[in-house]
């Protein structure tokens, strides 16, 4: 199902991986150890395909995930260190979002058996952010194998569980290995995961310095820190580190042939046995889909609609972009009144200016809100995990963000209107305003999903923003009030003209680069 | 790394005589332009550091594509390379622009059209640079700025149209009808031109050697830090 080879990954000079090799069978449970930093997380992330090797090459059940990443995408279920939930959504919410950019068919009775299976379903309606953090991590591991993924990578999956809690999530992942699946696990735990009398992999430095098929419990921690030392302390003398970590392998599997004699039974130890039956009976094969999956490709459109009906319902839970742009619009527009002194005529003249700035500002404030929203508990990974065109998200985003400033202009226009005394309920003004808002919603979705990423969040995007935005806002305002003084949107020329080149190019340039923007 | 080195000895002598010879023309060469006098002579600096700062800004669009095409770091180095080196032209282009606009116009600053644009590319490039300094992983910062790189550079002829449509006070040097300057004054300009591209190339070759000796040094400390561990 999984095959490595000589995987690196570096982030600028740091080597976080440094030449992995390996290779798991379907249906296998594997555990994978290591101290902090030793890449564990680096290696689901670059299999849950989050992230791009520096080299080497990785197949998922034969297939490149560079060159069929939505198809890989598809049969991949990951768990990482954030939830990928939103927090202004329902649980119930939350999964049939997911449930649609999988598209799910039967996805009511799937959410239903999953939030029964992880002790959610009485709180289904309850917003995420309500949950307690071992809530959250269940309902994580429910959004994680809700489209019955073959393979499920789980990173560190009994963080802030409680013992029933972990248990729950034990038979959990005991039922997927029933069906089929392969499971790569990361963990610290040493004594909780040798007891399940997994196969262990430990990885030290980026390097995997062992590999058995099931390690004892009761020699396995002094076993792990011995090599993680050796490792720290022999880091220039690879080739022989490689040889000791191959002996050990050897060691552990004597050892481990000899504790499971002595076995006993636990709940737990049902994963072990079932992932060893499962190796056994499908060593040779290299299903890449799971028997009970009913999947299908989704549609494009659909996905779109999807992700703007997300952010509708997330911001109709809590109303606190709209709120917050509309009553900044509405101070900037006082501001502007009594800094300008915006009386009579000079207030007409003055409204298509005002209007315009008040908009872009309120417009930056939503923005900047609406990607720390999709940001905040990794629902941008949610996304990317999915087998969701990049531009789809990108469509996505921007008309969502487009839905919610013009949400804002419903009731920011009147209001100018009467501040200003000026007839803005024109066909050729209100086009005007959709385009400029459109093109703002695009360059702004763009941008934010960058500043988002960035130290200084909250007033880097009007610094990237604003210049971008000069030739749209200089347009807008021209066309805005070439209109005002009796103009037809014919007559307006250039400035109509650039408002479409403005939409265009800049569309373009964002579906074209949105992807690496969003991508690790 | 000999051969590297002559290069970058011949760029430099290169630059400094190329400069030393512009600045010759300029004040030597070129006749006293009859309207604005001496004043005018600005202008082989204004619009050589135009040209060269729009040009380096060029040059951080072709890398920001290399790079994310290649994902290799020497289209990255490039490009924020040409970026800064062409931000301090830009910056240049404003400050003798405005020393000109003063005893032409009457006023430092106006809300000229090429004065508007080039206000509106600094901020953008000034941007780009608060971009580089604030994302917290090098390869995403690299791709942020790659694509920042383009946007930026895509909007600039819109930003032209835009404010040239909207109104224009400025000379016009060059139309359709060709150079409205002497011949001698025509010269000038392109040894200006010339000189200052020379300087841009050499400041690019070494931001970028800098560049190349920081990551040099980012690797030694790491293996530092992985034996002493």
């Amino acid at each position: 199902m999984i095959d490595v080879q000589g995987l690196t990954k570096s982030f600028g000079p740091r080597q976080a991986l440094a030449g992995v090799d390996l290779r798991v069978a379907p249906g296998e449970c594997v555990v994978l150890c290591g101290p902090n930093g030793a890449g564990k997380t680096t290696l689901l992330r670059i299999l849950a395909t989050l992230a791009r090797p520096t080299s080497g090459t990785v197949r998922i059940a034969g297939l490149d995930p560079a060159q069929a990443g939505a198809d890989v995408r598809q049969h991949i279920g990951f768990l990482s260190h954030r939830t990928l939930l939103y927090d202004d959504l329902t649980a119930e919410q939350n999964l049939a979002f997911y449930a649609r950019m999988y598209a799910i068919p039967d996805a009511p009775a799937r959410i239903d058996g999953l939030l029964e299976q992880v002790g959610l379903t009485a709180r289904r309606h309850d917003l995420v952010r309500t949950y307690s953090r071992g809530m959250q991590q269940r309902l994580a591991v429910a959004r994680a194998v809700l489209h019955r993924p073959p393979l499920v990578l789980l990173d560190e999956p009994y963080t802030g569980l409680d013992p029933l809690a972990a248990d729950a999530l034990t038979a959990l992942l005991t039922d997927l290995t029933g069906e089929g699946c392969t499971l790569l696990l990361t963990s610290h735990n040493l004594q909780t995961d040798v007891t399940l009398n997994r196969r262990v992999v430990v990885l030290n430095r980026g390097r995997i310095v062992y590999d058995a098929p099931h390690a004892d419990a009761a020699t396995f921690p002094a076993l792990y820190r011995e090599l993680v030392q050796e490792a720290g302390s022999k880091t220039q003398d690879a080739g022989r580190k490689t040889q000791e970590a191959g002996s050990k392998t050897q060691d552990a599997r004597r050892e481990t042939q000899e504790a499971r004699g002595k076995r006993q039974g636990s709940a737990n130890e049902r994963v072990g046995e079932s992932a060893d039956h499962q190796l056994r009976s499908t060593q040779h094969a290299a299903p890449l889909q799971n028997p009970k999956s009913k999947i299908q490709n989704p549609k494009f459109l659909r996905q779109v609609w999807a992700i703007v009906a997300k952010d509708i319902a997330a911001e109709l839970h809590t109303r606190e972009i709209f709120s917050a742009m509309f009553v900044f619009a509405v101070l900037a527009l006082l501001i502007f009144s009594f800094a300008l002194d915006l009386r009579g005529a000079l207030a007409q003249a003055a409204a298509p200016g005002v209007l315009w700035a008040t908009i872009a500002f309120a417009g930056t404030l939503g923005l900047s809100r609406s990607m720390v929203r999709e940001q905040q508990t990794g629902g941008i990974e949610g996304l990317l995990l999915a087998p969701v065109d990049r531009a789809a998200i990108f469509f996505g985003k921007a008309l969502g963000n487009l839905t919610l400033m013009l949400a804002v202009e419903v009731v920011l226009i009147p209001l100018a209107m009467v501040m200003f005394n000026v007839g803005l309920l024109r066909g050729g003004v209100l086009l005007t305003a959709l385009l400029g808002t459109l093109a703002y919603a695009a360059v702004g979705t763009l941008l934010a999903a960058i500043a988002v990423n960035t130290r200084a969040r909250e007033v880097l995007l009007p610094v990237l923003l604003l210049p971008l935005l000069t030739p749209l806002l200089i347009a807008a305002v021209k066309a805005t009030a070439a209109l005002l003084e009796g103009a037809t949107w014919a007559e307006i020329g250039g400035w109509g003209q650039i408002l479409v080149v403005y939409n265009l190019i800049i569309i373009a340039v964002a579906l074209l680069t949105f992807g690496y923007v969003i991508e690790e | 790394m000999g051969q590297k080195r002559l290069v970058d000895r011949a760029l430099v002598g290169a630059s400094g005589v190329a400069f030393l010879v512009a600045l010759g023309m300029v004040f030597f060469y070129a006749p006293r332009e009859a309207t604005m006098g001496e004043v005018q002579r600005i202008f082989y600096f204004h619009v050589a550091s135009a040209w060269v700062g729009f040009f380096g800004f060029f040059v951080t669009f072709v890398g920001g594509i290399g790079y994310l095409a290649t994902n290799h770091r020497r289209w990255d180095i490039l490009a924020f390379s040409s970026a800064e080196v062409g931000l301090v032209y830009i910056s240049m282009t404003l400050v003798t622009g405005m020393l000109w606009a003063k005893p032409v116009w009457g006023t430092y600053w106006t809300w000229e059209p090429r004065l508007t644009i080039s206000a509106v590319q600094w901020l953008l490039y000034v941007a780009y640079v608060m971009l580089r300094g604030s994302v917290l992983s090098p390869e995403r910062e690299a791709r942020f700025a790659a694509v920042y790189g383009i946007a930026a550079f895509v909007t600039v002829p819109l930003s032209w149209f835009a404010i040239r449509w909207w109104r224009t006070i400025h000379p016009v040097i060059v139309s359709g009808e060709g150079m409205a300057l002497t011949p001698k004054m025509i010269h000038t300009l392109l040894v200006s031109v010339a000189a200052f591209t020379l300087v841009y190339a050499t400041l690019l070759r070494q931001r970028i050697a800098l560049e190349h000796a920081r990551d040099r040094l980012a690797a030694l400390r790491l293996q530092d830090e992985a034996a002493a561990s």
